[in-house]
């Protein structure tokens, strides 16, 4: 069945045309072309489209899109501002955590909603936080060491 | 050591912030108006005969706007191997028989992915069931199954570019290749005299060894979208691919139309690691359907179709036999290997050649025999992977070395060092290693693992009795390219009004950094700065041939195709600046930041702008464009035979030593890999920053497939189709890394550069299994070494 949910969606409010049994992932990449939250397995496990729902991470192949109604979702679209990069994307690629990419979308917004929570993570902090988030170029190293040195950057601030 | 601006230069990638934002575009994002979905039907069975299929049901499905079966395309043949000795042997659509559990036996094209998905349950498909084999040693049997019985005139698509070998390309007599059942290759070469060798060597050991099939795991699944246009005849397609200009040759040759109505644009691509270079079933059907229909075609699989219809690494047995003299100096050593290429033939006669050509580069042994066989099963297709060959052959043959080091009570990093080669050596084919840094590599790995102090830490006392600690090490090498389709890489720099460059190149960044690599040797050799280059890449129209990201070949072949059309468009430059500079020759002028200037008088320059304006002008309109091309190898016109290892094979060996620090629990088996140490010996590096990227992500890959990763198959069915069953490492196994690299130069690199990006997978397994041994005094010869096999070794279960 369709239905019309209505949601905040990087900071817009949208309203969107959904059938019953349509993922938000599928709704971000189909109806809205948001193509930058990627499909990695479509089973919840690789986190390729992770996305942020009211400032926290979760899998979009696994969440129905009829769920977000009245809720907030950011993705990866809406993270960096119109003249320059947030912070986590602008350290990711300066410390080398980004090669063939398609992980990084995801990776970022869990980046972001871990400093949001906890804005000086340990490196075990860090493994845990981004152990759902599967990258099979970097071997996470570059990409731990680029949160790490965020949440040096956070400390300083 | 010259003094370089933008060389060596730890650069932030140059696609890094689209990439960031997610606007890189890759293959899956792709959508075009009016495109149209393809699923495929795939076999359940490992072996049987196709009886009967009816499509009628599907085709009237609301929605449904073709059905394809293997009587539509059964003149179709294409493979990654494809010469007169080893004829096509893959098809698009299954058309008597299937050979795999998955194989493609119908494709829907629909109106969405969902009406695909159901209609093809209704296609009705009757098969004869027929006997199948699982393993390579089955497979080789004399009542085993015949798996390929069908007749192939041979043909090869490299004769089209006259460069076959022996008699006109035809298959030269092979006579001495042993009967064995379902050989789909077979690689024997020989040097020195073996048996002489064993007859003068004081302790001869033998070892048998054996991997699994491992996944690639890249993050974006295949796909691939087409479309034709019926007006300009032209076929646009998308793919997610490692080389655009190679995959344009298999489209063109299974198509039978010209490769010039073909474009391959390009899209970002979400990882290879060697899966993504085959033709795939999914991409010639796109392509086609798109043709008879005349709309666009997506087809996109999923993760469980990624995992077991595309390529895995092949599972392998190694057999080595060694003999030496008491002080380790290895006289004699012979190598048998037997791989299981699956139902077609994929990579086999490949891989079992690469696994001499990753053997031999590294001991110099004087009486050497390596024989490898690839073998028909029906199990899923195995084509090449990150090191292709390289991890199997290394993890074997340095497990063999350590064993044999420790009989002797000889310190293994020692006899290495007795055994490597030099720089300087001349390999028996004829290659010629210019730079090889495996001396200082073994230096620098076994000091930063802490060789002499951590080596037999369990033996001399440990403290814990259940956490036992041990080290170990390996070596390995690497191509840097070769003589394969089309045989070179060609790159144009074109200059704009305002001095600054557009890079052409067909090169693909995989993810490995090469728009950023290539960028650098760009600005470094042209003197302009990295934010006044723009890559135009990836793209069979626009830009020139390529070879394409594998076999480790973009830094070297196309790296230097870019120095030489920078330095053309350079020259260029300088002689329209002679008459503005009032000076007689280019020698006495330099570049940098697009301005030209005296040597003696730098403060006497003119912009690139006002050199282009000059050139426009008086040399009838010249906008100044630089060319430059490399070939594979530049020594040879010739690929190398895959069946008797002549010829060259490449130009530059990259080589790394690694080493590993292993933590073992004793109560439950489980190895963790506390430090891993990789000295790469890639040359001179480009960018360590990428550099480091690559060694990281060779040292996970490798760690991965030597302690959890293994495609579980039960007659032919895969069991792990997931990242969830598929245990490769996520950031929760990431060990301490240590990263040297060895800066020799290499002479034929541009700016001494060379292989970095593949080698390193392959040492790391070895110098787990070793420092297995070291901790706890067993030896795993399975790949991967899992809890129960160590619990097994200790005899605990």
């Amino acid at each position: 069945m369709e239905r019309t949910i209505e949601f905040v969606l990087n900071g817009e409010t949208k309203k969107v045309t959904v059938n019953d049994n349509q993922t938000l992932l599928e709704v971000l990449r189909e109806k809205l072309d948001l193509t930058g939250t990627k499909k990695g397995c479509n089973q919840g496990e690789c986190g390729a489209c992770t996305v942020l729902l009211d400032g926290k991470p979760i899998n979009s192949c696994l969440t129905l899109a009829v769920r977000i109604e009245g809720r907030s979702i950011m993705t990866i679209e809406g993270v960096a501002g119109k003249e320059s990069l947030d912070p986590v994307q602008e350290t990711f690629n300066e410390k080398g955590a980004i090669q063939c990419g398609f992980c990084t979308p995801g990776m970022v917004l869990t980046t972001k909603a871990l400093l949001a929570e906890n804005s000086n993570p340990t490196s075990a902090e860090i493994k845990e936080a981004i152990s759902g988030n599967i990258c099979r170029c970097s071997g996470y190293i570059k990409i731990i060491e680029a949160i790490q040195s965020l949440a040096e950057e956070q400390e300083v601030m | 050591m010259a003094a370089y601006k933008y060389i060596g230069k730890d650069i932030p990638r140059v696609d890094g912030p689209v990439k960031a934002t997610g606007k890189a575009v890759y293959t899956v994002d792709v959508k075009l108006p009016g495109m149209l979905y393809g699923k495929f039907l795939r076999s359940p069975h490992p072996h049987a005969r196709i009886l009967k299929i009816d499509t009628a049901k599907a085709e009237k499905f609301p929605g449904v706007h073709d059905v394809l079966t293997g009587q539509d395309l059964h003149d179709v043949r294409y493979a990654f191997v494809d010469t007169p000795r080893y004829p096509a042997d893959e098809q698009p659509l299954a058309v008597d028989k299937v050979r795999y559990i998955g194989d493609e036996v119908a494709v829907v094209v629909a109106d969405s992915e969902a009406i695909a998905e159901k209609a093809l349950m209704l296609i009705e498909v009757e098969y004869e069931i027929l006997p199948a084999v699982f393993t390579a040693e089955k497979a080789m049997e004399p009542d085993a199954p015949v798996i390929h019985d069908e007749q192939v005139k041979g043909k090869s698509f490299w004769e089209d570019w006259g460069v076959a070998q022996g008699k006109k390309g035809r298959a030269t007599k092979y006579d001495d290749t042993p009967k064995v059942n379902n050989l789909s290759g077979r690689t024997f070469v020989s040097f020195g005299d073996v048996e002489q060798g064993f007859l003068k060597s004081d302790y001869i050991r033998e070892d048998s060894f054996s991997l699994k099939a491992t996944a690639h795991c890249q993050m974006e699944p295949h796909a691939a979208v087409a479309s034709y246009d019926h007006v300009t005849q032209k076929l646009n397609v998308w793919l997610s691919t490692m080389g655009v200009f190679l995959k344009r040759y298999f489209l063109s040759k299974t198509l039978n139309i010209p490769p010039s109505k073909i474009r391959v644009h390009h899209t970002y691509v979400g990882g290879a690691f060697g899966g993504k270079i085959d033709l795939f079933p999914y991409e010639f059907c796109a392509a086609y359907l798109s043709i008879k229909l005349g709309r666009p075609v997506k087809i996109e699989l999923d993760r469980e179709e990624v995992f077991m219809t595309t390529r895995q690494r092949h599972p392998l047995t190694v057999n080595i036999k060694s003999g030496v003299k008491k002080n380790g100096k290895i006289l004699a050593q012979d190598i048998k290997v037997i791989a299981d290429n699956g139902g077609y033939r994929g990579s086999g006669p490949v891989v079992i050649f690469l696994c001499h050509g990753f053997s031999f580069p590294i001991y110099d042994v004087p009486n050497y025999r390596y024989e490898g066989f690839s073998i028909y099963t029906n199990n899923s297709i195995r084509g090449p992977q990150r090191g292709h060959g390289a991890p199997q052959i290394r993890f074997s043959i340095d497990s063999h070395i350590d064993l044999i080091a420790r009989d002797l009570g000889l310190d293994p990093v020692q006899m290495m060092l007795k055994n490597v080669r030099h720089e300087g050596d001349v390999l028996p084919n004829g290659d010629r290693l210019d730079s090889c840094g495996l001396t200082e590599g073994l230096h620098g790995a076994a000091n930063a693992i802490g060789w002499n102090t951590k080596r037999n830490q369990s033996k001399n006392g440990s403290k814990n009795e259940r956490l036992k600690r041990g080290v170990g090490i390996s070596l390995c090498a690497m191509f840097s390219g070769a003589m394969y389709y089309p045989f070179a890489s060609a790159a144009i720099v074109k200059l704009h009004d305002d001095g600054s460059a557009t890079l052409f190149t067909g090169a693909q960044d995989i993810g490995q950094g090469s728009y950023t690599t290539l960028s650098q040797v760009l600005a470094e050799e042209l003197g302009v700065d990295l934010q006044d280059i723009h890559v135009v890449a990836g793209d069979t129209e626009l830009c020139p041939i390529d070879l394409g990201s594998f076999l480790s070949a973009t830094a070297l072949v196309t790296g230097n195709a870019v120095k030489l059309a920078a330095a053309d468009a350079k020259r260029q430059l300088l002689e329209c600046a002679l008459e503005i500079l009032e000076v007689d020759s280019i020698e006495k002028l330099d570049t940098e930041s697009k301005k030209i200037f005296l040597k003696k008088d730098p403060q006497k320059s003119i912009t690139f702008s006002q050199a282009i304006q000059a050139s426009v002008f008086k040399r009838n309109g010249d906008p100044i464009v630089g060319k430059g091309s490399y070939k594979g190898y530049p020594r040879t016109d010739r690929y190398p035979s895959l069946a008797k290892a002549k010829g060259l094979f490449t130009g530059a060996y990259g080589f790394a030593a690694q080493a590993a620090e292993v933590e073992i629990d004793t109560l439950t088996g489980e190895v963790r890999l506390v430090k891993a140490v990789t000295y790469h010996d890639c040359g001179y590096p480009l960018n360590k920053n990428i550099v480091e990227g690559q060694l990281h992500g060779c040292v996970s890959m490798g760690a991965g497939q030597t302690l959890s990763e293994e495609v579980f198959l039960e007659n032919g069915q895969m069991f792990n189709p997931s990242f969830l069953s598929y245990r490769l490492p996520l950031s929760l196994d990431t060990p301490e890394s240590v990263e040297g690299l060895v800066n020799t130069i290499e002479p034929s690199g541009p700016f001494g550069a060379k292989e970095v990006g593949e080698g390193a997978v392959a040492g790391i397994l070895g110098a787990i299994a070793n420092a297995v041994h070291d901790a706890i005094g067993v030896r795993i010869k399975e790949l991967p070494i899992t809890p129960e096999k160590i619990l097994r070794a200790l005899g605990k279960i």
